[in-house]
């Protein structure tokens, strides 16, 4: 039972933290860029 | 009139959507249930097998021929399917995702609105359980409260009298799921599940601090406590590893409990950026599902039945099915904790509703998808008639209810076995005729972490593998008997019949709609080289 509350747990907020912290595509405004 | 383009407004969004969709009322009311069956602790072994081996590979390749075909401007099952495919039979495969969506969410509706009837209910006083009453009169009331609710006495008993608050129940479920479905992808679907899926994780959590601060409420049961409700679930009989009944549960669990080979995922990965990762989504949707089945409803709903009803009790709850444990037997436990026992009824009820809600948005989705892309239809043209389809299949639903057939029977073909099937299809197109070497390249376009190579593995070998084999055990165990019930008796006629008359639907607009992409410039047969 603990094994499998701290693998669910700790697995959900590493994926959650992971996604958050993995910055968006930014969109380049109109008149920039190459 | 060119419509705007459909999409998600944020990588959370998504992922929340997915998530939404599979966390459903099978995470607190069927786990439970088929883990302390199956050997308690021990069960989570064949479990996790199966989500690494089953769930998730199988959960990748859809996101991935979601997104696929969603680069082509293709975005239901049949058209990406027929892409992967290149064309043809794999196009008419695909047709089976949206009749499992589209036929399920006939009677996923009449389940949903138990949860909101309930709901009410506990916010209005209770369903009328007396806590001071003999155990066996409390569990009468509440199954006497539930069969007149459900109308399972006889078909149309819904329609008549004092039952009709079912009915006007319903109503409410269908306007609320289809104003959000009216509202359209990121305005609708991903605003409602940014707000549901955190606030049916409160719940949860409250609902389960209560549980496992419960201790031991009556000293003349010393036994009845929380540590022994727990161990009811959890204490592992390893013996039961032995016996291939528990694999195929386990798998059979994990499977359904994802929402894979369910058209739900390939169509909404069909709106994302050629670009946005797929890889850490597709885990991080599967790791919010475990959560709510695995920290939340093995933790919270043969505890709480544990401690009040003893092991006895429990045990025939378990045995009455996931419905009767959530509908009759829970009531009962709520009655017993005293002063807070209607809020937190209301309060697991209302957690019950945000999860099937969730997964019913996404069943009526993939159909508007479908006829909107296949006839061009504007959304409000193609949300009116999915909703009006859906309405003539909630009618049957709701009037069928005698013994509960009609929506068994649809439940078993087009809610079981018809995802076995898809799901067997999905994965062998997308290893063996997409080629694993392609997907796994575009699986990793844009990912933001890199899956383990051994799952490339997995993917082309042993989840085909292991989804034939329980296919074939699931069909030798349920095929014939369901054969037989399916025509038995006017409900379950009715139910055959239902999706008989979905699937020809299915079938002339995947025909014509293929003409027209086709006509129209789309690459629906994957001819252009892809970038």
């Amino acid at each position: 039972m603990i094994i499998s509350l701290i693998v669910v747990w700790v697995g959900t907020f590493w994926c959650f933290s992971k996604v958050l912290s993995t910055p968006q595509e930014e969109k380049v405004p109109p008149g920039f860029g190459p | 009139m060119a419509e705007h383009k459909e999409e998600w407004g944020s990588k959370l969004g998504v992922i929340l959507a997915v998530a939404g969709s599979a966390v459903g009322l099978g995470n607190f009311l069927r786990f439970p249930g088929q883990a302390a069956a199956n050997g308690g602790g021990a069960f989570l072994i064949p479990y996790f097998c199966a989500l690494f081996l089953l769930g998730l590979p199988i959960g990748w390749a859809e996101w991935t021929m979601g997104r696929y075909g969603g680069k082509k401007g293709l975005h239901s099952a049949p058209m990406i399917m027929g892409a992967i495919g290149k064309g043809g039979l794999a196009r008419y495969f695909g047709v089976i995702g949206v009749l499992i969506p589209l036929g399920v969410s006939t009677y996923y509706m009449f389940i949903e609105t138990w949860t909101l009837g309930y709901f009410l209910k506990y916010v209005t006083g209770g369903i009328g359980v007396d806590p001071a009453a003999p155990i066996a009169a409390q569990t009468a009331a509440a199954q006497a409260f539930y069969n007149a609710f459900t109308g399972t006495g006889s078909d149309g008993s819904l329609f008549t009298g004092d039952t009709l608050f079912t009915v006007f129940t319903w109503a409410a479920v269908f306007a609320i799921n289809i104003f959000f479905i009216f509202r359209g992808l990121s305005k609708g679907i991903e605003k409602f599940v940014s707000f549901a899926m955190p606030v049916m994780a409160v719940c949860a959590l409250i609902v389960l601090i209560r549980v496992l601060t419960l201790g031991t409420p009556d000293p003349a049961q010393p036994d009845q406590s929380v540590a022994n409700g727990l161990g009811y679930m959890w204490n592992p009989n390893y013996s039961k590893l032995l016996d291939f009944k528990t694999w195929l549960a386990a798998a059979g669990q994990i499977f359904f409990s994802l929402s894979v080979g369910f058209g739900v995922i390939i169509n909404y990965a069909s709106y994302m950026k050629r670009k946005d990762d797929i890889a850490l989504s597709g885990l991080t949707a599967s790791a919010t599902n475990e959560l709510f089945e695995v920290g939340f409803g093995g933790m919270i709903t043969l505890t709480a039945a544990f401690v009040f009803l003893g092991l006895s009790g429990t045990t025939a709850a378990v045995a009455g099915g996931s419905f009767s444990l959530g509908f009759a037997t829970l009531p009962v436990v709520f009655a017993h904790m005293g002063a807070f026992g209607n809020f937190v009824g209301a309060l697991w009820f209302l957690m019950l509703f945000l999860a099937a809600i969730t997964s019913s948005l996404s069943m009526y989705q993939p159909a508007v998808a479908h006829i909107k892309e296949s006839l061009n239809f504007s959304h409000v043209k193609s949300t009116t008639i999915i909703a009006t389809i859906g309405t003539a299949g909630a009618f049957l639903t709701l009037w069928f209810t005698a013994g509960g057939s009609f929506w068994n029977t649809v439940d078993f073909w087009v809610g079981t076995y018809l995802i076995f099937v898809l799901a067997m299809v999905q994965i062998i197109y997308f290893a063996w005729v997409f080629g694993i070497d392609r997907g796994w390249k575009e699986l990793h376009n844009g990912a933001s972490i890199r899956i383990p190579p051994i799952f490339k593995i997995v993917m082309k070998y042993i989840a085909p593998a292991y989804l034939i084999i329980v296919f074939v055990g699931f069909t030798v165990q349920n095929f014939k008997a369901s054969l037989a019930a399916s025509w038995a008796n006017t409900g379950a006629r009715a139910g055959m019949l239902m999706i008989g008359a979905i699937l020809a639907y299915l079938l002339v607009v995947t025909w014509m709609g293929q003409k027209r992409l086709r006509a129209a410039g789309f690459d629906i047969d994957d001819k252009l080289p892809s970038d």
